[in-house]
């Protein structure tokens, strides 16, 4: 058991060690708090300060208009520029040449007959914003709405009250009521999940078919394997990897829940006002779905780490390895294919199938669990599965590891493999 | 206890598919020797010792360790070994894989670190010993693994072609401490087929070509069994007086031209005086003529032949 654990010690700390590790554990809190601050800082500061010329050639009433219903908001400080038909020449060049000095950011033209029209032009520096083409459009079309209703005769109390703002928020509901949870937050974390839960399967069993290969590719394998039992050299691996994993889950985990926690004082550092930070949703993470990731990863971890050790085991270079862990990688694959049609229906037919493959449930389940509610019978039949594929593969891995590390050369076959597991 | 051997091979037999790299082979060796395995390339060395420290199993027959059956992996504390390929990992530092492949032997952290700085100042590498292993000098990691092979203090060294690829500077280290371990009570294993090396280190030898022993035995006795009377005869200019008589078969049986100087095997009731007789008479000019044992290479050659020496297909190259 010292051995193992000398093992165990060794894979840990000498990954530990490395600069990808440090590295990657930092970017990963640095990478939520961009995730979370940056478009909050965006709205405060993009925004409000847009200078737009308004070039009035001619349309009277539909001209304050506009300029009143941009300026709510506070999107947009229009400058009004009223031109008879024939200076509307000169207007324009001036305008234009005050965007190419930076003076303005773009003008509106309004001709005459906009209102009959409903044409207008937009032209500035830069024209390739949606947001402020989506802003620049509604608020155009509002007023000339208004305008159109107010010349019918329609009372202006009407037309006030058609202009209130209509927004719908969707909360997801789970067996213990309504969340409080919006829709996007709760899609914003089933996506995170998901791909975490790939990303730190794949990284990380990776690193296990590499550390097998290294120790073949060096021949050290056979120093090893004269005091250690392959399958105890196997077992330090994985765990010693498996561990770094967690570690660097783990960091990730507590600066995720201390982002949630004190995102108020991250936003006043940021300099995010109160009301905009208010109104960024972040999902709630609860202690089930801690627990569910954190199972689901161990399990999806053996068994991938079990498929990519056989595949350090049976080549001899990392140009072979290349190659040979393309059946491993084709069959984590669907796993992500699915991930928009299971984040559209989590609770559909495709993604209860999904989540009982056991190649596919470690990715999938997270994901389900985070957007709906998974029925407890369905969550037990996939960890069920996927334990019971885990120890049958883990047992024929550690068989095909054994003979596969002392041997150099061709690169078995699928035949050859088979022997090698039935071997005693 | 101590009369009895500290390896004991009965009849080993390991093939793989079609092909037999060993068949039933059988040695001992005794505690305290420095034994000596030898064979051409491809003859079966390197799958003997694997079988030896239960990497692979042997097929049939038995290897008996320290007096039991429960295989090297078993004894692994008492034993170091040395592969033919040699590697350490190379992002790992000098001190920590030292102290590592110790652990993985059963030796104490600290104990293992001790030694660890220990070895490395003997062999002029302490000031390395916190840099990577990619850092060092191929001669270097080679003194490096030679140390993990014997940090923990074996009792049994079993050292696969240890002076392979090793320049005569570190040879000589090498040299030095296992001549060293030998004195204090070492037993060592080593395979080899440079037989002037074995020669000069090994008082036990086993020759082996094709998977099976040819000889075995202490290396005095080999020398005597083998029998027949060899002469060493070394000429001033040209030696083309004694050349009818060097290959005369009434006299000289077989004849091995070293260049510098011929080993001769006399042929059989051919006394060395008959032979210098007409060496003299031919008026040759002598400037050696010793009578000699036969050397571990003529044994060798006689026993082994060309058609052992031979690489027997593709498994062979396993070795």
């Amino acid at each position: 058991m010292n051995k193992v654990w000398a093992v165990i010690r060794r894979e840990f700390v000498e990954r530990v060690r490395t600069k990808w590790f440090l590295i990657s554990t930092i970017l990963g809190p640095i990478f939520m708090i961009v995730v979370t601050v940056l478009p909050a800082v965006l709205a405060g500061t993009g925004g409000g300060a847009r200078h737009i010329g308004l070039l009035d050639e001619g349309s009277g009433s539909l001209a304050t208009r506009l300029v009143t219903q941009l300026e709510t908001g506070s999107q947009f400080r229009v400058e009004r520029v009223t031109t008879s038909e024939s200076g509307a020449r000169a207007a324009m060049q001036e305008l234009t040449e005050r965007v190419q000095s930076k003076n303005i950011d773009g003008f509106l033209v309004v001709p005459g007959a906009a209102l009959e029209s409903g044409k207008f032009e937009y032209r500035g520096r830069n024209v390739s914003s949606i947001r402020d083409n989506a802003l620049l459009q509604a608020a155009v079309r509002q007023a000339v709405m208004m305008e159109r209703l107010t010349q019918r005769g329609v009372d202006p109390g009407v037309v006030q009250e058609s202009q209130a703002r209509i927004s719908v928020t969707t909360l997801r509901i789970t067996k213990r009521g309504a969340t409080g949870e919006t829709g996007e937050a709760t899609f914003f974390l089933a996506y995170v999940v998901g791909f975490i839960m790939y990303m730190a399967i794949f990284l990380y069993s990776v690193n296990v078919m590499r550390s097998v290969l290294e120790e073949k590719q060096t021949r050290i394998i056979e120093v090893l394997v004269s005091s250690l039992r392959p399958f105890q050299l196997l077992l330090g691996k994985v765990v010693g990897v498996g561990g770094v994993g967690l570690v660097q889950m783990g960091v990730w985990g507590v600066a995720a829940a201390a982002l949630i926690r004190y995102r108020a004082a991250v936003f006043a550092m940021f300099k995010v006002p109160a009301e905009q930070a208010a109104a960024i949703q972040l999902p709630a993470i609860g202690t089930g779905m801690v627990v569910l990731v954190l199972v689901y990863f161990l399990l999806g971890y053996l068994l991938y780490s079990a498929m990519f050790a056989v595949v350090g085991a049976v080549v001899s270079t990392d140009t072979e390895a290349q190659q040979a862990q393309m059946p491993v990688v084709m069959l984590l694959i669907p796993g992500i294919l699915v991930f928009p049609a299971v984040l559209n229906d989590p609770a559909g037919s495709l993604s209860s199938v999904m989540g009982l493959v056991p190649f596919w449930s470690p990715i999938i389940m997270p994901i389900r669990f985070a957007a709906s509610d998974v029925p407890a019978g369905e969550l037990a039949a996939s960890l069920a599965i996927l334990a019971v594929t885990v120890i049958g593969v883990v047992w024929v891995a550690a068989r095909i590891y054994r003979v596969g590390i002392l041997m150099y050369g061709k690169r078995p076959g699928i035949g050859e493999l088979v022997r090698w597991a039935r071997q005693s | 206890m101590t009369s009895e051997p500290i390896v004991q091979i009965d009849g080993i037999t390991k093939r793989f598919g079609d092909f037999a790299a060993v068949s039933g082979l059988s040695l001992s060796v005794p505690r305290g020797a420095v034994y000596g395995l030898l064979g051409p390339n491809g003859a079966g060395k390197t799958t003997t010792i694997r079988m030896l420290m239960d990497i692979i199993l042997p097929d049939e027959g038995s290897v008996r360790l320290f007096g039991d059956e429960r295989g090297g992996r078993q004894h692994s504390a008492e034993i170091g070994y040395l592969p033919e390929e040699r590697g350490l990992y190379r992002k790992m530092r000098v001190r920590d894989t030292l102290v590592f492949l110790a652990e993985t032997k059963g030796v104490k952290r600290e104990v293992a670190r001790r030694k660890a700085d220990e070895w490395l100042m003997r062999l002029d590498l302490s000031e390395w010993r916190m840099k990577k292993v990619e850092e060092l000098s191929k001669g270097m990691q080679q003194k490096v693994q030679f140390i993990a092979t014997m940090l923990h203090e074996p009792a049994l060294l079993i050292l696969d072609e240890p002076f392979a690829g090793l320049d005569p500077i570190n040879t000589q280290a090498i040299k030095d401490v296992i001549v060293h371990l030998s004195r204090a009570g070492t037993t060592i294993v080593f395979s080899t087929h440079q037989m002037d090396v074995a020669e000069r280190i090994c008082d036990h030898v086993c020759i082996i070509a094709a998977g099976r022993k040819v000889l075995d035995g202490p290396l005095a006795e080999v020398k005597r069994v083998h029998g027949g009377t060899h002469v060493a005869v070394a000429f001033e200019g040209g030696r083309e007086f004694a050349a009818p008589i060097i290959s005369d078969r009434t006299l000289v049986a077989k004849a091995d031209d070293y260049g510098g100087y011929a080993e001769l095997a006399l042929a059989d009731g051919v006394e060395p005086q008959m032979l210098l007789e007409r060496l003299v008479a031919a008026a040759a000019r002598l400037q050696r003529f010793e009578h000699i044992e036969p050397s571990l290479n003529r044994i060798f050659l006689d026993k082994v032949g060309a058609a052992g020496a031979e690489p027997r297909g593709r498994e062979a190259s396993r070795e």
